[in-house]
């Protein structure tokens, strides 16, 4: 049989693992998808551009200081929402809809190298936008100086970690691309418009107020903002989206099974 | 059955062993108390209508689905238990599966090779999609689709090949090279279990066939077997010209005395003699020993396995279909 023909020696040494030739292959997917790189890129800029726009850069409207720098923090956060609850479970759960995961589990590939992948993408994909969104803010508003380097980072890696383990979480959950769109946008914007790029949630009712701070991605918000402007040190919003991303992390790998 | 094979061997190792397996979706039983053996070296055709239980038997089989109840044993692991462990030893060409529509050809195959993988040039020359290897899954017909997904079945060198509708979509031509593949596999020893709903291509391949309905089996055996058990008589029709009634009498007398014939009908100049398969032999034998010439018209209508599951399936009285 053909099958068996000499297998190439270079091939047995060199093999990659299959969460690296997943990943690879996604990679490369995501590069020839130009609508999803405009998503991924352009979005978080255009929002800081609408809400820079709207704020101004000078303090007024209540804000303690530039609005344009009050808003620092959301347009990270804004980004990783969007790949979090949007990007990923639109793509996973496309490639559910087609078929594409059971040939992946029929294929016999390791049950979370495909969560690992996603993961792995997601973070690629928010730490490549936040780089392409700094390089436009600074000369625009300029970029306010960080005032804790090591709590920021760390509230950006455990919220990019929390919504991007959500978003391949929702996708092999949810059964059509189409559903993980409706479910994606319905978790995104109420979350973007309450608690990251709305107004700050001081001018709010009591009760939307308590809704707005308490929002997932509120919390990320306020655990990058806070420690980057001096405002606080972000423990309490920190230590609730660090618990949000193991929990997420492991479902998303559990749920990634099938 | 392929003459050119040995006979079937169901006395070596069963490759997949299934004993009581039921499935059930809400209230519809799709699976029902189905025993299934493939024994190595086999090539097996699950048979049957749509709904029969066939993809979701083999589902289970593959791990891919969790069973209500049975037991099953692949190359000797419990596909729910050892997937990981069994999956890789599985090539499958699965129904209803896809590959991301801009990943192309070669980075699929390159995708899907594990590190003992054969080499990917060779199969994809073998079957026809090497020129190929740049063009995005989207950009694939239907039969080049089916073709890749033979080979990435076939990539890892695996112990056992489920095909699940083989050559849907494919042209003659690329029914003809799938074909020849899964004849080299049976020649290399691998297990073939093929669940088609195409019977020709079940009776030039399979050494044996199992026919289903509503999730249990309804028959299984060689193609012929199954042809002999379930279909009417093979029907040989010529006419004799030249000939004149009291001949003709004589012709249908002959004819009635030959051994396997089980009835001689003549319809204006056409007779047609009905028995067993070995009928042909003997009115080809009584028709050239005649001092005429063989006749022109001569035809050979011969059962087949279509015919055999059709009867199978029409079996109203069979208790299997209370469950349907």
């Amino acid at each position: 049989m053909t099958t068996t023909a000499a297998r190439p020696a270079q091939r047995l040494r060199r093999t990659p693992s299959v969460t690296r030739r997943l990943l690879t292959q996604e990679l490369r997917l995501i590069a020839r998808d130009p609508f999803t790189l405009v998503f991924t890129l352009a979005f978080p800029i255009v929002a800081m551009l609408v809400v820079g726009g709207a704020f101004g850069s000078k303090p007024a409207h209540g804000f303690p200081l530039n609005p344009s720098h009050w808003y620092i923090a959301s347009y990270f956060t804004v980004m990783i929402g969007a790949t979090g609850l949007v990007l990923l479970p639109v793509h996973i759960a496309s490639y559910r809809e087609r078929g594409v995961l059971r040939r992946f589990v029929a294929a016999g590939f390791p049950r979370w190298s495909f969560a690992l992948a996603e993961l792995t993408l997601g973070l690629l994909a928010i730490a490549i936008a936040g780089a392409a969104l700094l390089i436009v803010a600074t000369p625009v508003y300029g970029v306010p100086a960080v005032q804790d380097p090591i709590r920021v980072a760390a509230a950006m890696i455990a919220g990019s970690l929390a919504f991007v383990g959500l978003g391949v979480l929702l996708g092999t959950l949810l059964p059509s691309a189409r559903a993980a769109q409706a479910i994606g946008l319905l978790l995104y914007f109420p979350s973007l418009l309450l608690g990251v790029g709305g107004p700050p949630t001081f001018v709010m009712p009591p009760g939307l107020r308590a809704l707005a701070e308490n929002l997932p991605l509120a919390l990320v918000n306020q655990a990058i903002r806070d420690p980057w402007l001096g405002l606080g040190d972000g423990t309490v919003p920190l230590l609730i989206v660090t618990a949000i991303a193991v929990i997420a992390t492991v479902l998303a790998v559990r749920r990634s099974r099938l | 059955m392929n003459p050119s094979q040995p006979t079937t061997t169901t006395t070596g190792d069963a490759v997949i062993s299934v004993r009581g397996l039921s499935k059930s979706y809400g209230a519809t039983v799709v699976v029902d108390d189905l025993d299934l053996d493939v024994f190595a070296g086999e090539v097996v055709g699950l048979i049957g209508a749509n709904g029969a239980g066939k993809t979701t038997a083999v589902e289970c089989l593959q791990g891919l689905r969790r069973p209500d109840a049975g037991r099953i044993r692949v190359l000797g692991l419990d596909p729910a238990r050892d997937a990981q462990r069994l999956r890789p030893q599985i090539g499958s060409q699965l129904q209803d599966s896809g590959l991301p529509d801009r990943m192309r050809v070669r980075e699929a195959v390159d995708l899907f090779a594990g590190p003992d993988a054969a080499d990917p040039e060779t199969l994809m020359e073998q079957f026809g999609i090497a020129h190929r290897a740049r063009t995005p899954f989207a950009g694939l017909s239907g039969g080049e689709r089916q073709r890749l997904f033979l080979v990435l079945a076939l990539l890892n060198r695996p112990r056992l090949v489920i095909l699940d509708e083989l050559t849907q979509g494919l042209d003659p031509a690329a029914r003809r090279g799938v074909r020849a593949a899964v004849d080299q596999l049976r020649r290399s020893g691998v297990t073939v279990l093929l669940v088609t709903h195409e019977l020709a291509e079940a009776e030039a391949l399979c050494d044996r066939v199992i026919a289903m309905r509503a999730g249990r089996v309804l028959d299984q055996g060689t193609p012929a077997e199954l042809i002999a058990r379930h279909t009417g008589q093979a029907i040989i029709r010529f006419s004799l010209p030249g000939t004149d009634d009291a001949t003709t009498a004589t012709a249908l007398q002959q004819l009635n005395r030959l051994p396997e014939v089980h009835a001689v009908t003549r319809a204006d100049q056409t007779i047609a003699v009905r028995g067993d398969r070995a009928v042909i032999a003997h009115v080809g034998a009584w028709l050239a020993a005649r001092p005429a010439q063989v006749p022109s018209d001569l035809d050979v209508d011969l059962p087949d396995l279509e015919a055999a599951l059709l009867t199978l399936l029409n079996q109203t009285d069979d208790p299997v279909g209370a469950t349907s």
